[in-house]
């Protein structure tokens, strides 16, 4: 049985066709791409909410975009226990729609980040299934609105849950930092807590292909498919 | 109409009296406007018009050559790549963070303007020097501004250059240049094609920013006029371009527009009368019709520069459908005229006609100077005294010069990876992007030598364009054409002028010889303020393109042991000009030495070589050599755990400039083809040293490596804070 997915384009996504590709390419199966004002998606394994900035983002990033159309129906995706992945701004999303906790604020520095940085899984779940303890993986981060926080009560339940999927650290470069956002215990991404949703701010899809600096980024379809 | 009036509008009295003798009746105030807006350095190059038509602009892969939004050239098969360069000097110093923004709006408009989908940006910015408050603050604001509004529509930002030097104090440049790609025969002009066709307003609405920001950018600043010329700046919206971007997009793939033309400098009212020009056609617009955010005069609605607006020609059956795709990409749409036959610019406001003007005498009639040039002076050879310079010294000033160090505090603010099709990330010799869905790629660069152009404009143009070259060469990128920004202060000086003349002609030189055509540009002149004028800087911007990713050179180090080699012909130390000025050993411009002219055919000679062996993959790694000589090279190319170690008679050599300047990295084992081939080809090598696991070595004395390369990954961000 073949592996279907979807992805969601709103008007100001920028990376809705990187996660097409992304698709395609791994899980060989059938990828739908859907406008954010269609009332109804397909029955699909895996949703991603792809990065960009949905409505411009002048309000709070993701705020909107929380609000579109099609949202009632990722939703009851998501009920119906199957795969949902925010990256970046999807991430942002997520949080705003309240499928997942916390809110990412501004990058500690306050400046836009763009550049490679290194993430560790922290707790198993399907998303990372394939990935190894301790492994570092190299993926890319583009956001100015990263930061992950949330208060302490949440934090500790994250982590009773088992819910921090990956965190940044130091990678193979002298320079490279240990926090690259400011994070709450560099949290990059979590899932709620039956785990089948996953919001992640590093770029998987940039980092696949053969010529891009890494191909990390294929781990996490690997181990959704596997 | 009184003599300050016509002046204000930027126009001479005697531009003035060619117009009133034409017409025979007095102007409106709104055709006033209009002459102001298009008679203007910024729209009708009238000083450097002249020259430029002296450049080569064409070859057997040029598409379309200068006189359309960008440049279109040939890559096989059904590819075409679209590029240009433009300026927002002023409205940058004026308000760093829009100013900026829209310079990258703007540019990326003249793209998609085309049919081509944008995928890649460039920027070239130049500041005053970093101990000035107002340069920390410009630097911030403009790097902002370029992140900004290239990170949100989603075009990855691959490369440029930023430098410090004190004449850009109060004149800073930033340049923005933009790639896209174009299925060739899916391209579209902003010629229309059939009269009766209906003249179309897509895009954000009209309101009061930028009214005269066409004449700004054609001016003489001086420090006071900061505050009143800000409304004069545009302010830029990047959601609303990249709307206005996907929904052109998906109308041209339709078919459902003629042509098409962005409303850039001087807004509606250029992109009209050249709408008309092109197509040899009148235009009849009601200014009512227009689509306003607030009250709006029929002069300002002439002259406003709002941002994210373009004007297009449909057929009149596909009015509706275009207004449904517009629609779902929530931008607004009116239809606001049409094509005439008569070859007028007509505008209408309230049922009268505001605006009555043939198209010829603002477009052909456009003045024309042949300004007074002077030659530069013959200069006198000096020796400089290195006697005093220590190696550990050159180094260390190096560590500590902005223009030295990594830059990726700058480069680390722009997405340079989204659209998942980034090769090669800013920082390196050249940025490169892969075309979707093939295995092609296109490189592109950015560079200007502004110390070189001053001493001598000819040689040192040639300086820049071969250094663009090299930047390409060392990937193994194929250089195919230029764009150009050319950028200078009052061309009313004689001298300013002779630099402007000279440096043209050695751009010519030196494209014809690397048959790299100049297919778009911009001329910005006027860059001073309280009388300091900004060095000369035509900035290139260079395309190039292999058809197999797989055959690109890395450049970065590769493997401990491999052998390091120099290719090209070092400058010596006396004519390096930046090694003399980074070392403070030449306090004014008069000190230094003629350049040494520069053989492009040797230049051409060793970057044959260098591709050549790319293919063979005797390259492992390279890098060009341009200021800060080998071992700034050295430096770009350490990576990981890797060092170097290398002997050298004079270890000052180091830090010589070059021409046909290369770093390569070849294994042990080819070291014997590699020389043979480049001796029987007549290329100057000379195998200077190995790499070397965590250690830096000059002639077996040991410097600390981790200082080193901590230094010049971090040392920028340090000195800017």
């Amino acid at each position: 049985m073949s592996f279907k997915s979807a992805v969601i384009t709103f008007p100001g996504s920028n990376c809705d066709r990187d996660a097409l590709c992304y698709l395609q390419d791994l899980t060989k199966g059938v990828v739908y791409n859907i406008w954010h004002e269609e009332a109804s998606l397909p029955q699909v394994d895996l949703v991603i909410l792809p990065g960009g900035f949905s409505f411009g983002d002048y309000l709070r990033s993701g705020a909107m975009a929380s609000k579109s159309k099609i949202i009632n129906d990722v939703i009851k995706h998501a009920n119906d226990n199957r795969y949902l992945l925010g990256i970046c701004n999807g991430f942002q999303i997520l949080t705003e729609i309240g499928l997942l906790e916390g809110a990412l604020i501004q990058n500690k520095n306050l400046k836009f980040l763009g550049k490679n940085c290194f993430i560790k899984k922290k707790f198993k779940n399907n998303f990372n299934l394939s990935i190894k303890e301790d492994q570092v993986l190299q993926i890319p981060v583009a956001h100015n609105e990263g930061n992950f926080y949330c208060d302490n009560e949440t934090l500790k339940s994250l982590k009773n849950n088992e819910q921090i999927a990956f965190e940044y650290c130091k990678g193979e470069f002298s320079n490279s930092e240990e926090n690259i956002n400011g994070s709450i215990e560099a949290i990059a991404g979590i899932t709620n807590k039956k785990k089948n949703i996953l919001g992640m701010m590093p770029h998987p899809e940039r980092a696949y292909s053969d010529f891009h600096p890494s191909q990390d980024g294929k781990l996490i379809i690997e181990s959704l498919i596997t | 109409m009184n003599d300050d009036l016509i002046l204000q509008h930027g126009l001479t009295l005697d531009e003035f009296k060619i117009i009133k003798n034409y017409l025979n009746r007095d102007l409106t105030m709104e055709e006033l406007g209009i002459f102001s807006a298009m008679w203007n350095e910024h729209c009708c190059y009238k000083t450097s018009k002249k020259w430029l038509k002296k450049l080569p602009t064409e070859n057997e892969i040029v598409i379309q050559g200068p006189g359309e939004n960008a440049g279109i050239i040939d890559i096989q098969d059904n590819d075409g790549i679209a590029f240009k360069i433009e300026s927002h000097n002023h409205p940058s110093y004026i308000e760093p963070f829009n100013g900026s923004a829209t310079g990258v709006g703007g540019i990326l408009r003249d793209i998609f303007t085309m049919g081509a989908r944008p995928i890649a940006t460039l920027d070239s910015i130049r500041f005053g020097l970093i101990e000035s408050e107002k340069t920390k603050y410009l630097l911030n604001g403009v790097v902002h501004g370029i992140g900004h509004y290239g990170n949100c529509i989603g075009i990855p930002n691959i490369g440029g250059e930023c430098e410090f030097e004190s004449t850009y104090g109060f004149n800073n440049l930033v340049n923005a240049m933009a790639v896209g790609h174009v299925q060739k025969d899916k391209i579209f002009y902003s010629k229309p094609k059939s009269i009766g066709g209906l003249i179309v307003y897509i895009g954000s609405k009209t309101g009061k920013d930028g009214i005269h920001g066409a004449s700004m950018a054609s001016d003489v600043f001086s420090e006071d006029d900061e505050d009143d010329k800000r409304p004069s700046v545009q302010v830029g919206d990047p959601f609303m371009e990249k709307l206005l971007m996907e929904g052109c997009l998906e109308l041209m793939s339709l078919g459902l527009i003629e042509s098409m033309q962005d409303m850039g400098a001087a807004g509606i009212t250029s992109s009209s009368v050249e709408m008309a020009s092109k197509g040899n056609v009148g235009v009849l617009i009601n200014l009512d019709k227009v689509p306003l955010r607030q009250p709006l005069s029929a002069y300002e609605i002439l002259l406003s520069e709002s941002q994210e607006r373009m004007l297009a020609v449909i057929d009149e059956k596909n009015n509706l459908k275009v207004r449904e795709i517009l629609q779902k990409w929530q931008i607004d749409y009116e239809v606001i005229g049409e094509i005439t036959n008569n070859k007028r610019v007509v505008f209408e406001s309230n049922n009268k006609k505001v605006v009555d003007l043939p198209v010829d005498i603002i477009v052909d009639d456009a003045p024309e100077y042949d300004r007074e040039f002077y030659m530069p002076r013959k200069r006198k050879g000096k020796d400089f005294d290195f006697s005093n310079i220590k190696l550990e010294d050159i180094i260390n000033t190096l560590l500590s010069n902005l223009n030295y160090l990594n830059k990726s505090w700058v480069f680390n603010q722009y997405d340079s990876t989204v659209m998942g099709d980034t090769v090669k990330e800013p920082g390196q010799s050249s940025g490169i992007v892969k075309i979707h869905g093939t295995q092609k790629v296109i490189g592109a660069t950015t560079d200007c030598n502004p110390l070189y152009i001053r001493i001598n404009p000819y040689e040192g143009m040639k300086y820049t364009v071969a250094e663009s070259y090299r930047n390409l060469i060392a990937c193994n990128i194929n250089p195919l054409a230029i764009t150009n920004n050319l950028n200078f202060a009052s061309p009313l000086d004689p001298n300013i002028m002779g630099e402007l003349v000279l440096s043209i002609d050695g751009l010519k030189t030196a494209a014809v010889k690397f048959n790299t055509p100049i297919v778009s540009g911009n001329v910005s002149l006027y860059n001073q303020t309280n009388e300091i004028p900004i060095k000369p800087t035509p900035v290139i911007g260079m395309v190039g393109s292999n058809q197999d990713l797989k055959k690109i050179n890395s450049n970065k180090f590769c493997n401990i042991g491999n052998k390091i080699l120099v290719l090209g012909k070092q400058l010596e130390k006396n004519l390096s000009p930046y090694l003399l000025q980074d070392q403070n050993l030449a306090s004014n411009i008069n000190e230094y030495n003629d350049l040494e002219e520069l053989d492009l055919d040797y230049e051409k000679k060793v970057a044959d070589c260098v591709l050549e062996m790319s293919d063979f993959k005797y390259i492992m790694s390279c890098n060009d050599i341009s200021r800060g000589g080998v071992f700034l090279s050295l430096l770009k190319m350490q990576y990981k755990d890797m060092g170097f170690k290398v002997n050298i008679p004079d270890p000052i050599d180091l830090f010589c400039e070059y021409s046909a300047g290369y770093v390569i990295e070849i294994r042990n084992e080819d070291l014997n083809n590699v020389t043979s081939f480049l001796s029987k080809n007549g290329v100057g090598y000379f195998e200077i040293g190995e790499i070397i696991r965590e250690n830096i070595e000059i002639n077996s004395k040991k410097f600390d490596y981790f200082d080193i390369i901590n230094n010049y990954h971090n040392n920028f961000e340090k000195i800017i804070n």
